[in-house]
């Protein structure tokens, strides 16, 4: 029984790839003009090189937004419930929030958030 | 339990010594918090709690295999100040991801539920990819970290995978629950759990560096800085072993046609590549690296043969592979740093200048290759022992054939140090500071020669 509707899913998943790709080939009009090799199909064309380097600040900032992140997905659910948990509840998440800020203040030490 | 929050809040103050500037303070509050760990970790002996609703188990399995972590954490420490003693930036984030990888292998020895096992994998898998490329300006480093961010987290996807198609089949991530399901439905065993099961066992059988899943482990090895090599090849790899142990102990053991076949596959497959592959290295780090895939099946044989007492027998595997490899790095360390190169070359004559050095790599060796009055031979001997009585004969035989060949590889160093002139014959500079180190872990593996015994009987 496991193994039989195991199978059917293999071939169901392998036909729904296989059907997915072609189904435009068979059915689509296909043409060829000169905007279709552009890069973009709306907007102004782009002014040299596109292939420049960001500054790794962004990424420093893309780092310390997932401790916020992190941290309002922990909160939120635990502010719905909050009146159930009571006080254990209210010092572990003050724990939570203290190693969270750990995390803040080395960035700061280690000069994350300064740019430049 | 209070192992690892001992280890977490001594990796996090590492962090902010090194960033507020305290730097002479760092390798003091490890070498504080290492031992507090270790006695921390001792306390809950024979008490077996379970913590978290059984995510955490703090049996005498798990306080055996955390003890030994911390020990080998902690010896790694010691030839750390030495290491880098030329490196001029700052080095808390080396230490504090060395501290928190530690982190996740004691969670991967103690874990009673699939979800628990992941964290613990990725925990220590994520610290030591940082920890592969921390030479930041070496082009093999960041290839070696590069290499084995890929190739680790495809496997990770394979275990994740695999806790899926279990969770499928069984409704639950706990160990007992598992257990539990496997002693009902024995006689139909759906097709989602065996997949699952197998999934698992190449994801562990990756993160072990077992063959044919071992393809990451000479480059990453060789391209690592060797004290990061080091700790990979011990804590990653008996952190590893002890999780694979877990999880087949505790819930499989009466599925054994499940696995058993597959798994004896690899260690056949293992022991063989890793062995005659050692043959052909040149470079003995790369050598090293073959020598761990090949003790790595060994080590499976452990897990084949589960009934008796095979955690303890699995325990004293590490313990001797865990501290002669960490003797031959300490030395191999030293010779690069004298001679800026990891060949075969580089020992030539290193006996007659450096005899104490020669003479721990020579004790480092034979216990790798099993060598009676060493620990090696009675792990080896005590595990072919318990495999036989669990009738793996022919698995044995190819295991003593592997061990056999074996012996021309590792005593190729110990030629080269005692029978080949060297073309210099000034003592090795870097000697001096290694010298004690050397000399401390060597001492220390003939001292655990004479002791299988007590090791074995632990759990």
């Amino acid at each position: 029984m496991g193994s039989a509707s195991l199978i059917v899913l293999l071939i169901i998943a392998i036909a729904f790839a296989v059907v997915a790709v072609y189904i435009g080939r068979i059915f689509g009009t296909s043409s060829t003009n000169s905007v279709k090799g552009e890069p973009y199909e709306c907007g102004i064309e782009t002014k040299g090189e596109t292939w420049v380097q960001f500054h790794i600040g962004y990424y420093l900032f893309a780092l310390l937004f997932l401790v916020f992140d992190v941290e309002i997905v922990f909160l939120f659910p635990w502010a719905t419930v909050i009146r159930e948990l009571g006080v254990v509840a209210l010092v572990e998440i003050f724990f939570f929030t203290l190693f969270l800020f750990l995390g803040l203040l080395y960035a700061y030490k280690k000069k994350a958030l300064s740019w430049m | 339990m209070y192992a690892i929050i001992t280890i977490s809040i001594v990796a996090i103050i590492v962090l902010f010594f090194g960033a507020f500037g305290k730097k002479k303070m760092i390798l003091p509050v490890i070498f504080v918090g290492l031992p507090l760990a270790f006695i921390v970790n001792l306390m809950g002996w024979n008490q077996s709690i379970h913590y978290f609703n059984e995510m955490y188990i703090d049996d005498n399995f798990t306080i055996a295999f955390n003890g030994l972590l911390l020990f080998i954490a902690l010896l790694i420490f010691v030839f750390a100040p030495v290491y880098y003693k030329s490196v001029k930036r700052p080095l808390e984030d080396i230490y504090a991801l060395i501290l928190f990888s530690l982190v996740g292998g004691l969670m991967m020895t103690a874990f009673g539920n699939l979800v628990m096992l992941f964290l613990g994998i990725e925990t220590l898998s994520l610290s030591l990819y940082l920890l592969a490329g921390s030479k930041k300006s070496d082009p093999r480093s960041n290839e070696a970290a590069m290499k084995y961010f890929l190739t680790g987290s495809f496997a990770s996807g394979f275990l994740l995978f695999g806790i899926a198609l279990l969770y499928g089949a069984c409704g639950s991530f706990n160990l007992e629950d598992i257990k539990l399901y496997v002693i009902q439905n024995q006689a139909n065993i759906p097709a989602m759990f065996s997949i699952g099961l197998l999934l698992m066992a190449v994801g562990l059988a990756f993160k072990v560096g077992a063959a044919p899943f071992h393809f990451w482990i000479p480059d990453v090895y060789e391209g690592s800085p060797t004290l990061i090599t080091t700790y990979m090849a011990t804590v990653g790899k008996v952190a590893a072993f002890a999780a694979f142990f877990r999880l087949i102990n505790s819930s499989f053991g009466d599925v054994d046609f499940l696995w058993k076949t597959s798994l004896i596959v690899f260690a056949v497959a293992t022991i063989l590549i890793g062995n005659f592959a050692a043959l052909y290295q040149d470079s003995v780090k790369r050598m090293m690296a073959y020598s761990g895939v090949a003790h790595a099946g060994y080590m499976l044989i452990a897990i084949i043969a589960l009934k008796g007492n095979a955690a303890g027998v699995l325990l004293l595997y590490s313990v001797s592979y865990s501290i002669a490899t960490i003797t031959a790095f300490a030395v191999l360390m030293m010779v690069r740093k004298e001679t800026g190169s990891f060949s075969i070359k580089s020992f030539n004559g290193l006996a007659k200048h450096n005899p104490t050095v020669a003479f721990a790599m020579t004790i480092a060796m034979l216990s790798l290759a099993g060598i009676p009055p060493l620990i090696g031979f009675s792990a080896k001997y005590q595990l072919f022992v318990s495999a036989i009585e669990q009738g793996q004969l022919p698995l044995v035989i190819i295991a003593i054939v592997g061990s056999m060949v074996s012996v021309y590889y590792y005593l190729r160093p110990v030629v080269a140090m005692y029978f080949t002139r060297s073309i210099e014959s000034t003592p090795f500079e870097a000697a001096k500071l290694y010298k004690k180190q050397i000399l401390f872990v060597a001492l220390l593996l003939i001292i655990l020669s004479f002791i299988p015994g007590l090791i074995i009987n632990l759990i």
